[in-house]
């Protein structure tokens, strides 16, 4: 993270960066956020075009079959990993960054009791959640 | 998602639940409980041979959702239901409107409605441990009743950028009840508190996802200073009513103006603790944001991150609909409600040129502390076309709702972004 960016005073910058912090945009500037952006889903509801997800669902009906996942590499081993706890409607919702794929894994094993799969199984599960719902790609 | 795709006609509304329920059951079906063999998930407790699915559905509280009306389902397991911001219009939220936020499955007590041989035990930190029956509570105690906002802390995470985990709430995870009870601070008076009481842990008999029962679903708390205030209540009625199996039958807390996962349902015991509670969802980035404000994407370390306590200050419009055609040059009432996690609103304020003017809206004074208030404004549009409305609440620190979300934080917490609903306008 060689940008620093201006966040009011320098001390809690040096304190984020002492800290090791790791940014998703290697160069922030606020507005990027807001260029370009889609519009909403509903153009009658103005708060859809604010969404981080704005296409508003699911980007189609995904396979009925694995609770609506898309298909792709990993999509039947991330359905019968993931459903034993929650259906399939909670890992849909979300668009996050790979990291965050990473720490959800580990809270889903450490706090909520998932049983690990073997190292290949979770490597092409993790690749499945970071292609198909992320805020990255 | 699941969206109900027609809220006002109960017949659609019921078939909509059902073919839910069908994908639910193909999503837990014998194949996917097939994959759990081997697991440590002990689904078996209620499963009378073939009839699986039926028993899993049950305990996700799904088929109480026809009790419910207009909610937009964001899961089945666990059940999360918000509500749109038209339907959010009466003063005292009725039963039908209220949001629903499962951290687990409802445990049995609540969807039998029994709460025979209940008690509540408050333990820990206190002079005199209690072990109080729901009619000792209700006998004991002072009797209150008041409108207490319920707001469920990750309410507007949809609106971060990059996304949030979590449930993706848009602008309905909030209710205003009317709920009856006791202080939280007359109980403890009697337990009689120790010097060393620093904090709450609340603790429910609601089941784990996994269906573990050894697992911690939630168990949140507060801290002794802000319960003793007197707000904070143990409830056992909502709107007169008993409290219902999704909304924590037979007891639960109310902590007005903090995140609702502090409110615990099914409530049973609190531990009267001598530091910070520590019980799930009370660690790690659950329920916390940064001690200092981060760009969006952060990855903050543990040792940084701190509880969410008040709530901000928040408003929506809950009329008219987004979407409606009213008539130009003529007023229209636009109303809503504003409500703070200090519990001190000041003033409202909308916009119907995108944030250019603002007007100063009438805000009726709130039933009691933590009830939001009502709002109203009369606007004018000029000429047909689209306009936007845009509402912004002020608390008495001179804080206001931005137009835009605010600091980000790694789970989506406290998202008080200004709500906007669309008018068009014809000739
Ligand atoms: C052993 C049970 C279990 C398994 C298996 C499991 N989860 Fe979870 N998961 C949970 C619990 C419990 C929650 C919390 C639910 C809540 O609070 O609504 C959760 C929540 C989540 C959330 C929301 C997190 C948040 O920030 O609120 C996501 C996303 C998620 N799980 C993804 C997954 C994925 C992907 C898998 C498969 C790799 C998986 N889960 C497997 C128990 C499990």
């Amino acid at each position: 993270m060689k940008h620093l960016f201006a966040m009011g005073t320098g001390a809690v910058a040096v304190l984020a960066l002492g800290a090791g912090l790791a940014l998703a945009a290697p160069e922030p500037d606020p507005m990027t956020a807001l260029a370009g952006r889609p519009a909403g889903a509903d153009p009658l509801d103005p708060m859809t075009a604010l969404m981080a997800r704005p296409e508003e669902g699911t980007g189609g009906e995904g396979n009925v079959e694995l609770g609506g996942l898309p298909d792709g590499p990993g999509a039947e081993d991330t359905f019968y990993q993931c459903v034993a706890c929650h259906s399939t409607e909670i890992i849909k919702q979300q668009r996050v960054t790979d990291h965050r794929w990473d720490e959800l894994w580990t809270w889903m094993v450490e706090k909520q009791g998932m049983a690990e799969p073997d190292e290949e199984t979770k490597k092409v599960i993790l690749t499945y959640l970071k292609t198909n719902f992320s805020s990255e790609r | 998602m699941l969206v109900d795709p027609n809220p006002t006609d109960p017949q659609s509304r019921g078939d909509q639940y059902s073919s839910s329920r069908r994908a639910f059951m193909k999503t837990t079906g014998l194949t996917a409980l097939g994959a759990l063999l081997g697991m440590a998930v002990p689904f078996e407790r209620n499963l009378p041979a073939g009839i699986i699915p039926v028993a899993l559905a049950q305990d996700t509280g799904m088929d109480l959702m026809s009790g419910k009306k207009g909610l937009v389902v964001l899961g089945d397991r666990p059940l999360n239901a918000e509500v749109p911001a038209h339907l959010l219009d009466d003063d005292i939220t009725p039963y039908e409107h209220l949001f629903v936020r499962m951290n687990g499955l409802v445990p049995q007590t609540a969807l039998d409605q029994n709460a025979e041989n209940w008690t509540l035990t408050i333990d820990g930190e206190v002079e005199n441990p209690l072990e109080l029956t729901i009619d000792d509570l209700k006998s004991r105690f002072e009797n209150v009743t008041s409108r207490l906002v319920i707001e469920c802390g990750g309410n507007g995470r949809a609106f971060f950028q990059p996304g949030t985990s979590g449930n993706q709430w848009t602008v309905g995870a909030v209710g205003c009840p009317e709920w009856t009870g006791v202080r939280l601070s007359d109980v403890l008076k009697e337990a009689g508190l120790k010097k060393t009481a620093v904090y709450t842990g609340h603790y429910s008999n609601d089941v784990h996802l996994s269906g573990d029962e050894e697992k911690e679903v939630i168990s949140r708390g507060a801290p002794i200073a802000k319960v003793m205030e007197g707000d904070t209540i143990i409830a056992w009625a909502m709107n007169g009513e008993p409290l219902s199996a999704l909304h924590g039958f037979p007891l639960r807390v109310i902590v007005p103006g903090y995140p609702a996962s502090a409110s615990q349902k099914y409530l049973n015991r609190i531990w009267i603790r001598d530091k910070e509670h520590d019980g799930a969802k009370m660690t790690g980035d659950s329920y916390r944001l940064p001690a200092y404000p981060v760009a969006p994407g952060t990855e903050v370390p543990e040792s940084d991150m701190v509880v969410l306590t008040n709530m901000p200050i928040k408003s929506i419009v809950t009329f008219p609909e987004t979407g409606t055609e009213v008539k130009a040059r003529e007023q229209v009432e636009v109303r809503g409600h504003a409500w703070c996690g200090k519990g001190n609103v000041a003033t409202m304020h909308v916009s119907v040129d995108f944030g250019q003017t603002w007007q100063e809206a009438t805000l009726e004074p709130a039933a009691n502390r933590f009830a939001w208030q009502r709002w109203r404004a009369n606007v004018t549009l000029p000429q047909h076309g689209y306009y936007e409305v845009w509402a912004r609440a002020t608390d008495g620190d001179g804080i206001s709702q931005p137009p835009l979300s605010p600091v980000w934080n790694p789970r989506g917490y406290a998202n008080n972004i200004q709500h906007r609903i669309a008018l068009v306008a014809t000739a």
